[in-house]
């Protein structure tokens, strides 16, 4: 009823964990592996990096806005930490890189045998010299997918920045270097002031908002990719209820990512998951056969 | 985030503890804690001392500049966050053991025990009496400087009456807290007893993973107060 084939990998259902939440550590994503689709780690790069200092997230009302900068204890020490959980766990690990060039990329994959995917973070609005710097532009994300997919036959899939003029020419980028498939969208570049110290709450100054405040921004991303892009599309971006999980889905997502969610609750994917599964037989339908549905009726 | 006024400072210069009294009570209970952001330098999490204090130790740069805050002082606040300590029932004797500034969040607990008429000992261990910041009876010394000399746990072997109901609440540093684990388990009473556990923290939310302990608990929302039977040895160890 669940189940979803994307990017070549099957899952039992489409709800995966969304990179940079509870993914630095084998045993926050072995809990929440037993009810996800597949989980993606936080990203990693070669070196080990500091990221930002504190203040580096904030919860608003209606979002959360953050600029961790990528902060990651290098591929080395970190596919130790992944490999303890891809021995205790079947749900798929897809592990997530960032890098500063495109060759850089390539250099990650041999890390990680035991991963199911690659997600390529082109996207993080952060981090100095990594992330959105290379998913803004688009022959640097044909690219970086390019040469990453000369080194592995594992799928790849490249989640793109909202922060761009037209978020379909990046994903057809994606497609022509060979993505499997694109994950959209990552966090909106965003900031917060504190009003009675006036100064901005960030140490960073700048950062990503994610969360509810997302939802309509993310959908309108998918519905575009998915009208131009072959290759599937991941629905990202304020995904909190089985509700939001299905507009995705209609909207034409393969499958979807939930990060910001674990702040109301952790059992966040289950509750997800748990309601597709109820809505689905109550219609007696399956998952696959709604996705895009929407466009059909537009 | 909210902001807050400190309307009082009291400083234990040679223990290099400071007291921040807030204009506002934060509503939380013993064992939770707030995201303390200080401007200009990081956003730290630190436990309640008292519905409106917070108590915090020269460590780090940041830490190190709160030793200086005057009254009229405003910082940051999100929270009070995370599981607080749960209370004893009626028959039960609580023993509170310390190590050092572990004192904080037990101090708080403490007063909320006495409120509800709960028998209680303070075991407060430090490592001369440089470092006493409140003065209960039971006072452990490394240097025999005050009191009993040796370590908390020590002391808390010599005071545990077995043959009563009893419930074990303890805050310290790591090794403390683990020798005070392996006594507890010894006496096959680990979900008697609660441990502050202290990891390094980025959003205090439960969403960024930095602190997750064994069995994927998050130290900011599942703690920081776990139980013994929550609790593997090598939560003491990383």
């Amino acid at each position: 009823m669940l189940e979803v084939e994307v990017a070549g990998m099957k899952l039992r259902n489409p709800v995966m964990l969304a990179s940079g939440i509870l993914g630095s550590k084998h045993s926050s994503l072995l809990r929440i592996a037993e009810f996800a689709g597949a989980v993606v780690s936080k990203s990693v790069g070669v070196e080990r990096r500091e990221g930002y200092r504190n203040p580096a997230v904030l919860n608003r009302k209606c979002c959360i806005v953050n600029a961790v900068g990528l902060a990651s204890p290098g591929a080395e020490v970190f596919s130790g930490e992944l490999r303890e959980f891809s021995m205790k766990s079947k749900t798929p690990l897809v592990v997530s890189l960032f890098a500063s060039r495109p060759d850089e990329f390539a250099s990650l994959a041999d890390y990680f045998p035991f991963a199911s995917a690659f997600e390529l973070n082109l996207s993080c609005p952060h981090a100095e010299n990594a992330g959105m710097v290379l998913g803004v532009d688009e022959k640097l994300v044909k690219k970086c997918v390019q040469v990453i997919k000369d080194v592995t036959d594992k799928p790849v899939l490249a989640k793109l920045t909202p922060n761009v003029t037209d978020i379909v020419d990046i994903g057809r980028a994606a497609e022509e270097g060979g993505a499997d498939a694109v994950v959209a969208v990552n966090t909106v570049k965003a900031m917060a002031v504190d009003i009675f110290s006036r100064k901005p709450v960030l140490s960073n100054i700048r950062g990503g908002m994610s969360g509810k405040a997302l939802k309509g921004i993310a959908l309108r991303c998918v519905w575009d990719l998915y009208e131009e892009l072959e290759i599937p599309v991941i629905g990202c971006g304020g995904i909190s209820s089985w509700k939001d999980a299905l507009e995705f889905i209609l909207a034409g997502a393969s499958a979807v990512q939930v990060g910001s969610a674990f702040y109301y609750s952790y059992r966040a994917i289950e509750g997800i998951v748990r309601g597709l599964e109820e809505y689905l037989r109550l219609t007696g339908e399956k998952i696959k056969d709604l996705i895009g549905a929407a466009h059909e009726n537009a | 985030m909210y902001c807050l006024r400190v309307v009082e400072v009291n400083r234990f210069e040679r223990a290099e503890v400071v007291s921040l009294k807030f204009d506002r009570k934060l509503r939380g209970h013993p064992g939770q804690f707030v995201m303390l952001n200080v401007f200009g330098f990081e956003e730290i999490p630190i436990s309640l001392s008292s519905p409106d204090t917070l108590m915090i130790k020269a460590a780090g740069e940041t830490t190190r500049y709160l030793q200086k805050v005057k009254k009229g002082d405003l910082f940051g606040i999100r929270g009070p966050f995370g599981r607080p300590f749960s209370l004893p029932a009626r028959e039960e004797k609580s023993y509170l053991v310390a190590g050092g500034i572990g004192i904080a969040p037990l101090n708080y607990l403490y007063a909320r025990l006495k409120e509800m008429g709960r028998d209680v000992v303070v075991i407060h261990g430090v490592r001369s009496s440089d470092e006493i910041l409140f003065d209960y009876p039971e006072i452990a010394t490394n240097d025999g400087s005050y009191g009993f000399k040796g370590n908390a746990v020590q002391l808390f072997k010599r005071l545990l009456d077995t043959s009563e109901p009893f419930r074990v609440y303890a805050c310290g540093p790591r090794p403390m807290l683990f020798s005070l684990y392996r006594e507890i388990k010894r006496l096959g009473a680990l979900e008697r007893a609660e441990f502050s556990l202290e990891r390094y923290m980025r959003c205090g939310i439960g969403l960024c993973g930095s602190c997750v302990k064994s069995g994927g608990l998050r130290v900011c929302v599942e703690g920081p107060v776990f139980r013994g039977d929550e609790i593997s040895e090598g939560d003491f160890l990383v």
